[in-house]
């Protein structure tokens, strides 16, 4: 699975995606885990920033799987 | 409801023309970027968004809110990348039957686009002014600084670099010095160009209608002889391939098909052929010879000197400057020791640069930004036509290119390029400067020298910047998607009629390993997976001596 980063969070990570390879369906709390091994800088921001799978805003119940297109969108500021 | 979106770098200059009948109402609103921010002043915004999301979000937040409030159109564009005090960062056109509605889609829009839409900006201050003494700076005044962190995409970038690029003032140069520069006026032919009637064969010259059999050959002229005489029917004139004809009204038989003996000959076979170049058949006296923008290569200097054009108007050789930084580089003559390389950025520009005319001086800078900036040399960067900085381009802590570049003046164009290898790629102009702060690794700096160094050193010229060309790929591309595209060093071949093209492995932008045999970028399209073999690619040649 591709996840893209932005804003701040590319200053946090050093990059815009990374790619996690998911063998099977996860929630957003295990996806979270995943994503902190690979980069702990993050865990200051998971109160803040929403999930996105597919271009819509995650929700608790939301499964991830290997061919989704999945984001961390920080606080958004547009307009 | 009608919807349309739009997310774009460009100035928005929009006024909604309903395309629903007469509505009834029109609402727009203009989103501009204020002069300050939280009290602090701010000379620009910077926004990022996350494209496909945000263009699906601001649909759905408008299907979801004319439930409520039913409208019959909105356009909705958000501007991306630096957008300057005063101009609109976001522009929403509705149109309804009624007031009401529209301007109640537009209030809850607003409101949950700032929640919702998936993007960012940041600020863009203006520049502090400098605590050093400005020597260098090319008139003292700060520049006028528009852009943050912002991403270009390739083709945008080369079309950035074209568009700030202007020719420099052009020189009258010894015609023999000239080659290799670009003709900066159109010169036309002063005469015919043959400038006389000319036999293309050895043969013999007789009238044109002259059907008899035998001749008596009555002259001999050789190429440089000029001696006209009317022949009479019956005689013929001995001539070289190149020798100006005696009269008009001639033709020349080959001497492959004449019998001769003593003073006459015979003709044996005879065909239409007249086998004359006439005068001004090429160009005639006043025609353009070698047009404007012209490559003077050895071809076209040696039209030039057909003409007597002695003293050509070309384009100057370019003064580069070129900066080498980081501590962890050594000459290419000193054993490295730990933790060291050799300095390879400097053979590569230099050896690069030998198919432009240029004056290249290359020099190291140290480290930190205040040590860099007392070692410039203020009037050798003022003297400068381009700057190159290899380097200190990314956003790393030691990172001054960009800082660098604007105490020097330079306004920053982008700093990013969605591309790979060679993202984090800096263009500034400062007047008719240009500079480059080019990603410290060899392999980015070979990938943005074709691409964007290239590109600005032929505008400078006057020459034609360089473009894709296509090809078809040997091998099958194997290569994960990336979302940003990608230049790969290739070997290209001509073969069976076409372009073939073979990527070249490598590990990182660090990898000089390929660099032997690289003589191409091919360009892999973002998100593309694997390219099969004989797909067609667009590819940039990437040779040191060779310009299709």
């Amino acid at each position: 699975m591709r996840v893209l980063f932005f804003a701040q969070l590319k200053d946090v990570t050093g990059r815009e995606a990374v790619e996690l390879p998911l063998a099977a369906p996860v929630n957003g709390d295990q996806l979270w885990a995943l994503l902190l091994q690979i980069h702990p800088g993050l865990a200051p921001h998971r109160t803040t920033v929403r999930l996105a799978r597919n271009w819509e805003y995650a929700d608790m119940k939301t499964q991830f799987i290997d061919a989704d297109e999945t984001a961390l969108i920080p606080p958004v500021s547009g307009g | 409801m009608k919807i349309e979106i739009e997310l774009t770098e460009l100035p928005i200059v929009k006024t909604l023309s309903p395309q629903t009948g007469a509505p009834g109402a029109v609402v727009e609103f203009h989103g501009v970027v204020r002069d300050e921010e939280n009290g602090r002043p701010i000379s620009a915004l910077v926004y990022e968004a996350y494209p496909e999301m945000a263009v699906h979000q601001i649909r759905r937040l408008l299907e979801s809110i004319s439930t409520r409030h039913v409208c019959l159109e909105a356009h909705v564009i958000h501007r991306l990348g630096s957008v300057p005090v005063g101009e609109a960062a976001i522009y929403v056109g509705i149109t309804s039957r009624h007031r009401a509605e529209a301007i109640a889609l537009l209030s809850e829009f607003m409101d949950r686009l700032k929640q919702d839409v998936p993007v960012w900006k940041r600020r863009s201050l203006p520049p502090p002014a400098a605590t050093a003494p400005n020597r260098i700076g090319s008139t003292g005044q700060t520049p006028s600084l528009k852009a943050g962190p912002a991403t270009r995409s390739l083709a945008g970038a080369m079309a950035e670099i074209q568009a700030h690029c202007q020719p420099l003032a052009a020189v009258r140069l010894p015609l023999a010095d000239a080659f290799g520069r670009v003709l900066r006026e159109t010169v036309c032919a002063p005469g015919d160009l043959p400038p006389f009637d000319c036999s293309t064969r050895d043969g013999y010259a007789i009238l044109t209608g002259d059907a008899g059999g035998i001749f008596q050959v009555v002259d001999t002229l050789h190429a440089g002889v000029w001696n006209p005489r009317q022949l009479l029917p019956g005689e013929a004139v001995r001539v070289a391939t190149g020798a100006p004809l005696p009269c008009a009204g001639l033709r020349v038989i080959m001497q492959e098909n004449v019998e001769r003996k003593d003073s006459h000959i015979r003709v044996l076979p005879r065909d239409d052929a007249t086998n004359i170049r006439l005068r001004g058949e090429e160009v005639k006296a006043g025609q353009p010879l070698v047009p404007a923008n012209t490559l003077l290569t050895a071809g076209a200097l040696a039209l030039l000197a057909a003409a007597g054009c002695v003293q050509p108007l070309v384009s100057p050789r370019i003064r580069v400057s070129h900066f080498t930084t980081g501590n962890e580089l050594v000459a290419p003559d000193q054993t490295p020791g730990p933790g060291q390389i050799r300095d390879s950025n400097s053979m590569l520009i230099h050896g690069l640069l030998q198919r432009f005319p240029c004056e290249v001086e290359q020099s190291h800078l140290p480290e930190d930004f205040e040590s860099a900036w007392r070692r410039l040399d203020g009037n050798r960067i003022n003297a400068a036509d381009l700057v190159l900085i290899s380097g200190g381009a990314s956003v790393g802590d030691k990172d001054f290119t960009r800082p660098l570049l604007e105490r020097l003046g330079f306004e920053i164009v982008f700093s990013q390029v969605n591309l790979r290898p060679g993202r984090p790629l800096i263009f500034g102009v400062n007047g008719a400067r240009a500079a480059f702060g080019l990603p410290g690794n060899p392999l980015a700096h070979f990938v943005c020298f074709h691409f964007a160094v290239a590109t600005a050193l032929a505008r400078l010229s006057g020459d034609r910047a360089p473009g894709f060309l296509r090809g078809q790929l040997a091998v099958p591309l194997h290569d994960p998607p990336s979302p940003r595209e990608t230049l790969w060093p290739a070997q290209m071949e001509f073969s069976g009629g076409v372009i073939r093209l073979h990527p070249l492995a490598w590990t990182g932008s660090g990898d000089v390993t390929c660099f032997g045999k690289a003589n191409a970028l091919l360009r892999q399209p973002a998100n593309s997976g694997l390219l099969e073999a004989g797909s067609w690619v667009d590819f940039l040649p990437a040779t040191g001596n060779m310009s299709i």
